[in-house]
Formats: structure tokens, C-alpha cells, sequence
């Protein structure tokens, strides 16, 4: 079992020790497990898409807040669960030792400005909340891991939800 | 431990059971929607209705995919015992909330069963699960039909 480059770099150290007490060499022994570097998932990319996306949300309602603070019953819980989701997210960004930082992705943030006036407010997040949904929807079917395609789905169960308690707010019937 | 079919064709096999899984919550959000509407009245019943009705397409779709893919649908049971009794109207929309939230769950588990063709299916009926449940509870959840979602208590709307 040939190690591959990353990982003997990694051993380097414990094999200098090995080395010197004359056990090291022996090719058939099983790695650390926990030397193994991490692999690099293959949606790092898509992840960091979806955060970006998530990160907007967060700053679009923050934006709707700051201009239109009687909003807030309706609108603060919904920018605490994308926080969480956010959150979330986040965590399942796992960067592998030693890859080249990407450069630092700007939130797709949404040029429309905050529009005046409850109803178009209103509206305005709702059509957020949607397009954030079904970019979920459309991005985990090239997920990989299936517990990050849950959690992708869960969130965007939410984001479905959040729109259409907004429509519900937007025109109550 | 798993059959030999299924270790053979282990992506197919965790598919037909997670389907399995949806179906039986579709048929237990049927019956429940049954009982549900028998104390509601006014808008209420009727988008109870309205929801039953989406189950039962729902349990139409899974069945059909089910025997797409040579799987004989498991039927529903004759009765499902209730998680609290259900005499008011507040009960009956607390038992629509949980009904919405085991079908999420369900669903949540054909997103799991790594399935592709399966994934985008079974998001999208969790999209449809949390809006009704939301109808319900008037308000969201962070992350529907995961095990740590605990909704808040219905409100009267």
C-alpha cells in the first residue's frame, strides 16, 4: 500500500521517530487513521456557492430590518433561521490541510434595493426566499454526501416555508 | 443485516426503502387527515381537505414509483393509533403539524438513501410537507424534518 505524497508528508515526522528506533520501513503496515490528511470533498466548490447564497439572505434581511424596523416581528424570525442556517452550512466547509485558500467569494449580494412599502417588502423577500429554494433544490442533485444533501433539502424545505408564510402575510386571505 | 439482493444493488435497495418509508407516512397523514377533519370546520376544513387530497396523490406518486422500479407498494394499515387524543379543533391542527412533520421526515430520508433520481423528488415534497405544516403552526422552522426540529406549540390563527 503506496502512501501517496500528501500523506507521507504528514508521517514525516512520526517516520523520523520510527527511523531512529529502527521499526520504520515496513511498507505493510497500516497507516494512522488519524494521519490521514483530510480528502478533499468534491463539493467544496458547490458548498461554498450555497454559503455565499445563504450569507446574501442573511444580508438581504438585515437590509429590509435596518430600513423598515416595523417589519420586525415578521421578519426577525426568519433572519434567526437563516442565521442557523448559515451556520450550519459552515460547518460542513471542511477546507483540506494545506489547499491554497480560495480567494474570498463576495455574497452574491442582490443589487435590488430594498423597494418601498409594506406589500413590496414583502414581496420582495418572498421572491428571495423562492429563488433561494429552488437554487437548493437545484444544487443537491450533484451533492455527494448525502447527509449534506439532507441538510441542503431541509434548509430549503424552510426557505419554501418562509415564502409562503411572507405570501400569506403579503395578501391575507 | 442486509440481504444478498440487496447488498448487490445496495443504491436501489436503500431507495425501494426509504420510498417504503414515504408511502407508510403518506398513509398515516391520510388517515390523520381523516380524523383532523371531523374537528375542524369553516376555512379550516377545507384546506384540511385540500391537504388530504395532496397526500393522497402523494401516496398515488410513491406507489408509482414503487412499482417502476418492481417494488410492490406496502399497503396502508387499517388504523393508526394517535399521538394524543384529538377532540377540539387546536388538536386537530396540533395532529395536522405532526402528521406534516413525520412526512417530512420521511422524505427527508429519500433525500439520504443516495439516490439521484430520487434526491430532487423527495426535497421538493419536503418543500410542500413544510408549507402546510407552516399553514398550521403559523410560523417556520429552521430545519424541517430533522431529528432536532421541535416546533413551537400550535397558535389559533
Amino acid at each position: 500500500m503506496a502512501a501517496d505524497p500528501t500523506r507521507r508528508r504528514v508521517l514525516t515526522a512520526s517516520a523520523l521517530m520510527l527511523t531512529a528506533a529502527g521499526t520504520a520501513g515496513c511498507a505493510s503496515g497500516q497507516a494512522w487513521p488519524w494521519a490521514r490528511p483530510p480528502v478533499p470533498v468534491p463539493e467544496v466548490g458547490m458548498l461554498r456557492n450555497v454559503i455565499a447564497a445563504e450569507d446574501a439572505m442573511v444580508s438581504t434581511y438585515t437590509a429590509v430590518l435596518s430600513a423598515r424596523p416595523a417589519l420586525a416581528a415578521t421578519v426577525s424570525p426568519l433572519l434567526r433561521q437563516h442565521r442557523q442556517h448559515l451556520a450550519q452550512l459552515r460547518d460542513r466547509l471542511m477546507v483540506p490541510a494545506g489547499a491554497r485558500p480560495s480567494p474570498a467569494k463576495t455574497a452574491r449580494a442582490r443589487r435590488a434595493p430594498v423597494p418601498a412599502g409594506r406589500d413590496a417588502v414583502l414581496a420582495y423577500l418572498r421572491r428571495a426566499e423562492t429563488d433561494q429554494a429552488a437554487f437548493l433544490v437545484h444544487t443537491l442533485a450533484a451533492v455527494v454526501t448525502p447527509s449534506l444533501a439532507q441538510l441542503m433539502a431541509s434548509i430549503s424545505a424552510s426557505e419554501a416555508a418562509h415564502a409562503a408564510l411572507l405570501d400569506s402575510a403579503v395578501s391575507p386571505r | 443485516m442486509t440481504t444478498a439482493g440487496r447488498r448487490a444493488r445496495p443504491g436501489k435497495a436503500a431507495g425501494n426503502a426509504a420510498l417504503q418509508d414515504a408511502l407508510a407516512a403518506e398513509n398515516a397523514a391520510i388517515f390523520g387527515y381523516g380524523v383532523a377533519g371531523a374537528y375542524l370546520t369553516g376555512r379550516q376544513r377545507a384546506t384540511a381537505t385540500a391537504y388530504w387530497n395532496e397526500h393522497r396523490s402523494a401516496r398515488d406518486t410513491l406507489s408509482g414509483l414503487l412499482r417502476a422500479r418492481g417494488e410492490q407498494p406496502a399497503p396502508a394499515a387499517a388504523s393508526y393509533k394517535l399521538p394524543f387524543g384529538v377532540h377540539t379543533a387546536a388538536e386537530a391542527a396540533s395532529l395536522a403539524i405532526f402528521l406534516e412533520n413525520g412526512v417530512t421526515a420521511a422524505y427527508l430520508g429519500l433525500v439520504g438513501a443516495g439516490d439521484p433520481g430520487l434526491r430532487t423528488f423527495g426535497a421538493r415534497a419536503m418543500q410542500a410537507a413544510a408549507i402546510r405544516a407552516t399553514s398550521w403552526l403559523g410560523s417556520t422552522v429552521a430545519f424541517p424534518g430533522m431529528p432536532a426540529a421541535r416546533p413551537s406549540p400550535p397558535r389559533a390563527r
